[in-house]
């Protein structure tokens, strides 16, 4: 049991850590909690599978580049314009929970199922310590981390990564040397989106995807970006990598019901004892 | 129109669906369901716009009470008004509590415990089936038991009344003028030397027991609450009824109310859509009414006045 959980738990936590790394990306640079970005991941997840017929590779790509282009768009047209207005958390919290009503009624309304799973095709299986795992999920965690080294290498060593760490850290100046900070915000905010695509696709093709599971993969990616500290990405994928297990173990000693009861009480109690996460927060909320 | 007359208007209007009960029937049944949400929405009026504390627990100390009243009402055999009140102490706890453990954090930090909070309740009252119902939640005879359903919708009206009543008065007392001061310039409230940290918990002890009180009155008026009822989504429409009616005026919550609950039962032929509708209405109200609904209507009531004059 102890083997299969911590498997389970970390495959978990890399499929999190997509999300994880979408909110992360996106609060790090622009500085907005965005709570639609699990809805509009799923959306992005009902694509890809409306075009599965056709392509496998071909569904992907429409699905995520469709996620980078609403990600792009909604910071262009709307967060943006109200974030240079002195919008605070607080409306961005109300406005991007409203963003996601949209997304979850555009899915209610234009998809004919509303509970559907992405069947990948199976690359066989792997045996780990004498356990049988199949490889597409040591692929989707291989995937995340590959990801999250992806765009650390990124933000380190390219002129992009520089602007945005730029634009974070002190956005008159980035302004001042003619980064186009407006830009860079939109493209963060497609970035996030489209990572969260990613990761509703490796939820559904093990799991279920619903209209609902949006609400659940964005919420859940959230607080355990709070835990790293949010907009931390190392930080986010530890605090994914250990909630991945906290979900796991507890599923198993406690049943299912109980999974997100555990994980909220931790993140509770997280924000309680240390309000910027475990490895803190570079913005403050 | 002077403060004192907007209050003393909108105490009277907030009777006006008392009419209903001579005819009863589909308009009645709405209305109590819509008061029992303006409740939650003074509440929240009181709590995050006029005393500034980011809160968004609404469901939870809502539950509590609602949980509460069944628990001790069905399980233990209490009086039912003894119960009601002892669940809306519980909720006062529970705000309080989320207030004094989230002291070291700042701003949107408090936001998030609550609101996370507001996430897992629904999930422990699943998880705690067995006593709760979870899903398929709990049935509840209470004041239906003693009374006719039109007296029931009676006190309702009556309590969201005297709720929004309590407010106006409250927030003119000099306790209540100091929660104003804290809410525009905490730090200047403590500089001349009073303890704002005493303050917030009397805010938070109010908001939770006149929530949970509601939330008491609600399971009385539908006689079932189960875990979808008090979802985070509950949270998010009571904190939208004053932000979207307007929390600048006395009325705001009551446009609110009407807005948040009558919209989805216009929208009714038009199912399939009505969550798009929904968003993109509360984002256009955000966006462009910043300050909601009410400044609005009233400027089209006076603009029909001076045509009438």
């Amino acid at each position: 049991m102890l083997l299969n959980g911590t498997i389970t738990g970390l495959i978990m936590g890399g499929i999190l850590s997509l999300p994880v790394l979408g909110v992360a990306v996106i609060y790090g640079i622009t500085g907005i909690p965005n709570f639609a970005i699990g809805i509009i991941g799923v959306f992005g997840g009902f694509l890809a599978w409306y075009f599965l017929s056709f392509s496998i590779g071909l569904a992907i790509v429409i699905g995520v580049v469709a996620c980078f282009a609403i990600g792009y768009i909604i910071q262009t047209v709307l967060l943006t314009p109200i974030s240079e207005k002195g919008g605070d958390a607080t409306l961005f919290f109300i406005i991007t929970i409203s963003l996601g009503f949209v997304f979850e009624g555009m899915i209610r309304a234009i998809f004919p199922r509303p509970n559907i799973s992405l069947e990948l095709p199976h690359i066989g299986t792997i045996q780990l310590a004498g356990v049988g795992v199949e490889a597409f999920k040591i692929f989707a965690l291989v995937f995340a981390l590959g990801t999250l080294v992806l765009i650390r290498l990124l933000e380190e060593h390219t002129e992009v990564g520089k602007s945005w760490q730029a634009t974070s850290q002190n956005l008159k100046l980035a302004k001042l040397v003619g980064i186009r900070t407006n830009r860079v915000f939109s493209i963060a905010s497609g970035m996030g989106c489209a990572l969260a695509c990613v990761g509703a696709i490796f939820w559904g093709s093990l799991y279920n995807l619903t209209m609902l599971s949006g609400w659940d993969l964005g919420f859940t990616g959230f607080i355990v970006a709070v835990v790293g500290g949010i907009g931390n990405i190392w930080g986010g994928i530890i605090s994914a990598m250990i909630m991945g297990m906290v979900m796991s173990f507890s599923g198993y000693l406690l049943g299912g019901m109980w999974q997100s009861v555990i994980l909220y009480c931790i993140v509770i109690l997280v924000l309680i004892i240390a309000p910027k996460g475990i490895l803190g927060s570079e913005r403050s909320l | 129109m002077s403060d004192r007359y907007e209050k003393l208007g909108t105490s009277v209007i907030l009777l006006i669906p008392l009419v209903f009960v001579l005819r009863g029937g589909y308009l009645q049944e709405v209305a109590g369901f819509v008061y029992l949400f303006l409740i939650q929405g003074y509440v929240a009026w009181f709590l995050y716009f006029k005393c500034g504390q980011p809160f968004f627990g609404y469901s939870v100390t809502m539950a509590i009470g609602a949980y509460g009243t069944i628990m001790l009402t069905e399980l233990s055999g209490w009086p039912l008004f003894v119960s009601m009140m002892i669940s809306g102490a519980s909720a006062a706890v529970v705000g309080v509590f989320v207030f004094l453990a989230t002291i070291r954090a700042r701003g949107f930090y408090v936001s998030m415990a609550s609101f996370l909070l507001a996430i897992l309740f629904p999930r422990l009252i699943d998880a705690l089936r067995d006593i709760t119902g979870g899903r398929s939640g709990l049935y509840f005879g209470g004041l239906s038991d003693f009374i006719s359903y039109k007296n029931v919708y009676i006190i309702v009206i009556l309590l969201t009344a005297a709720v929004a009543t309590f407010f106006f008065w409250f927030m003119e007392t000099k306790t209540g003028k100091i929660l104003t001061l804290i809410s525009e310039n905490d730090r200047l409230t403590q500089a001349v030397g009073i303890d704002t940290k005493r303050y917030k918990i009397l805010a938070y002890c109010i908001a939770g027991f006149i929530s949970g009180i509601g939330g008491g009155m609600y399971v009385n008026y539908t006689g079932f609450i189960s875990s979808v009822d008090i979802e985070v989504f509950t949270t998010v429409y009571i904190f939208f009824i004053p932000l979207i009616g307007g929390s600048r005026v006395f009325y705001g919550p009551v446009l609110g109310a009407l807005f948040v609950i009558l919209v989805p039962e216009l929208l009714v032929a038009v199912e399939r859509y009505l969550r798009i509708a929904y968003g993109l209405i509360f984002i256009v109200v955000i966006v462009f009414l910043p300050e909601g609904l009410a400044p609005y209507i009233r400027r089209l009531f006076m603009r029909d006045r001076l045509k009438q004059a």
